[in-house]
């Protein structure tokens, strides 16, 4: 877990050096980054992903206890 | 499926979720931000080919030892192709309408791929049309085959001879000619990892279902 | 092989003998034309050549389907025993894939002919055309015989046919249309070129397949 998060200061790091360096060549969402909103879309997304992957392992319990009782 | 591959599939998602929306991109003109739809939209074509290839696999199998549940095998992964096919193409649509002003604009991609679909599409409406499962099972392999032999020009190759928009061809920006492309890759390719291991589990979960369904129906009889 | 030349032999009495067949094929060629002609009132405002070219291969490829598909959908029981006990699968969806480029490409030559006469010809270079046109026709034959043959065995077989052709043909139309546009804007041959090609690897790649594939339809 820390690693991930040194991980994420790194690339928070690098963004506003990017951001100084590239200047405003190109419209990108630097002022969502700088705000650090965007941690919070990175979390939703996460939390839909978590969620679709605990209904697929549940699916799966099932089909595998299905499976137990019918071969009995 | 082994647990592991379902656990790695979680694990390169959940990076690829994180990284794809933290991490730095080329800066290019009329992609701008959109450039990290190559993590999230692309990686639903590569997981359709490929499930697709899947379901060729399990056909030539069954046309070369017919057993029932190759036939089901090559459904499953048909069914979750086609699942991952139409994501990809209503995220692309979406970009489309974003990026080129219309959602449908004519891409030879975008048009091979809407044809992939429709192969399938008719390959289910194949297997809906027989009623012998045997021979269900024979014919659809069959057209399987076919059809996935005669959908190679349409997504290799003629995109290739057409001049497109679509990034990634001609002289557009794609994740190619460009310095960063090396650091794409780094997210590109667990993505389509991901998102294939996630469409086998699907496609195994379904195949598991089908078996159970005849199983408890022959049993009941 | 000698199988082959009486299978081939067999199909062309029969095609001559029933000559109601080949009348309703020529009517619906005609007609088709016919429509293409009188929807877009094409002698006052010509179309250009792009136009031509979509329009001249839908009508070739709505009588194509029509004409192959008959190859296997509608055939009497009798007639597959008969085939049945005569010959190996391989040598029967050998002659019908001969048998349906034939036709095809005489079905082709008839459009390109009605075409001329009721639109206008804008092909100059005759003998690209010639070889496009028998490309094509052998291209479609080989893949809609393999189709047609799938399409016998279910139930509601026309619409079957239909619906499973036309993701199969596609490419071979792209390439087509692409090639005819090359050859009415006045390009050269060598622009063709690539085309051509891959139409022909197309076409031995889809009959190489249906060659090993039939015999799966067949046995049953």
């Amino acid at each position: 877990m820390k690693n991930w998060s040194a991980r994420f200061l790194t690339t928070a790091l690098l963004v506003c050096s990017s951001l100084s360096t590239w200047a405003q060549e190109v419209e990108m969402a630097d002022t969502l980054r700088a705000e650090g909103k965007i941690y919070v879309i990175v979390g939703i997304i996460l939390i839909v992903l978590a969620g679709l992957f605990v209904y697929l392992f549940l699916l799966d319990r099932k089909v595998s206890r299905i499976e137990k009782s019918l071969n009995k | 499926m082994k647990t592991w591959l379902k656990i790695t599939a979680i694990v390169l998602l959940v990076y690829v979720h994180t990284a794809g929306l933290l991490m730095d991109v080329p800066r290019l003109n009329i992609l701008n931000e959109t450039i990290r739809a190559l993590y999230f939209h692309v990686p639903m074509w590569f997981g359709m080919v490929l499930l697709y290839l899947g379901s060729v696999y399990y056909s030539i199998k069954y046309l070369r030892n017919p057993s029932h549940e190759l036939d089901v095998k090559a459904e499953a992964f048909a069914h979750v192709g086609t699942a991952f096919g139409v994501l990809g193409m209503i995220t692309g649509m979406l970009w489309a309408n974003y990026t080129w002003g219309s959602p449908w604009h004519g891409d030879p991609k975008q048009n091979g791929a809407a044809i992939a679909l429709l192969v399938y599409l008719a390959y289910f409406v194949l297997r809906g049309s027989l009623d012998n499962p045997e021979q269900r099972a024979r014919l659809s392999a069959v057209y399987n085959i076919f059809a996935f032999a005669a959908m190679i020009p349409l997504l290799f190759i003629i995109p290739r001879l057409t001049s497109s928009m679509h990034p990634g061809s001609g002289g557009n920006p794609g994740f190619n000619a460009y310095d960063l492309d090396s650091r794409m890759r780094w997210v590109f390719y667990p993505a389509v990892a991901g998102w294939f291991l996630v469409g086998l589990w699907i496609s195994n979960l379904r195949l598991r279902f089908k078996l159970i369904q005849e199983k408890s129906s022959d049993t009941s009889i | 092989m000698k199988n082959i030349l009486t299978l081939l032999r067999k199909e062309f009495i029969l095609e001559l003998r029933r000559k109601s067949v080949m009348a309703g094929l020529g009517l619906y060629l005609f007609s088709l034309t016919f429509i293409c002609y009188i929807t877009f009132s094409l002698r006052q405002q010509a179309i250009n050549e792009n136009t031509w070219a979509a329009l001249f291969w839908l009508v070739i490829l709505f009588s194509v389907v029509n004409s192959v598909a008959k190859s296997f959908i509608g055939e009497r029981k009798g007639v597959f025993i008969y085939l049945y006990s005569v010959a190996s699968a391989q040598q029967i969806i050998l002659s019908k894939m001969i048998y349906n480029s034939l036709l095809a490409f005489l079905l082709s030559v008839a459009g390109y002919f009605l075409f001329a006469v009721f639109i206008y010809n804008p092909v100059t270079d005759q003998l690209l055309f010639m070889v496009l046109l028998l490309l094509v026709a052998a291209g479609f034959s080989v893949s809609l015989s393999l189709i047609s043959g799938i399409a016998s065995k279910a139930n509601n077989s026309n619409v079957l046919m239909a619906v499973l052709s036309f993701p199969v043909v596609i490419s071979i139309l792209l390439m087509a249309v692409r090639t005819t546009g090359n050859v009415l804007n006045g390009m050269e041959r060598a622009a063709s070129s690539d085309e051509l090609l891959n139409l022909l690897a197309i076409n031995c790649i889809a009959g190489a397949l249906a060659y090993i594939l039939f015999p799966y339809i067949w046995r049953s």
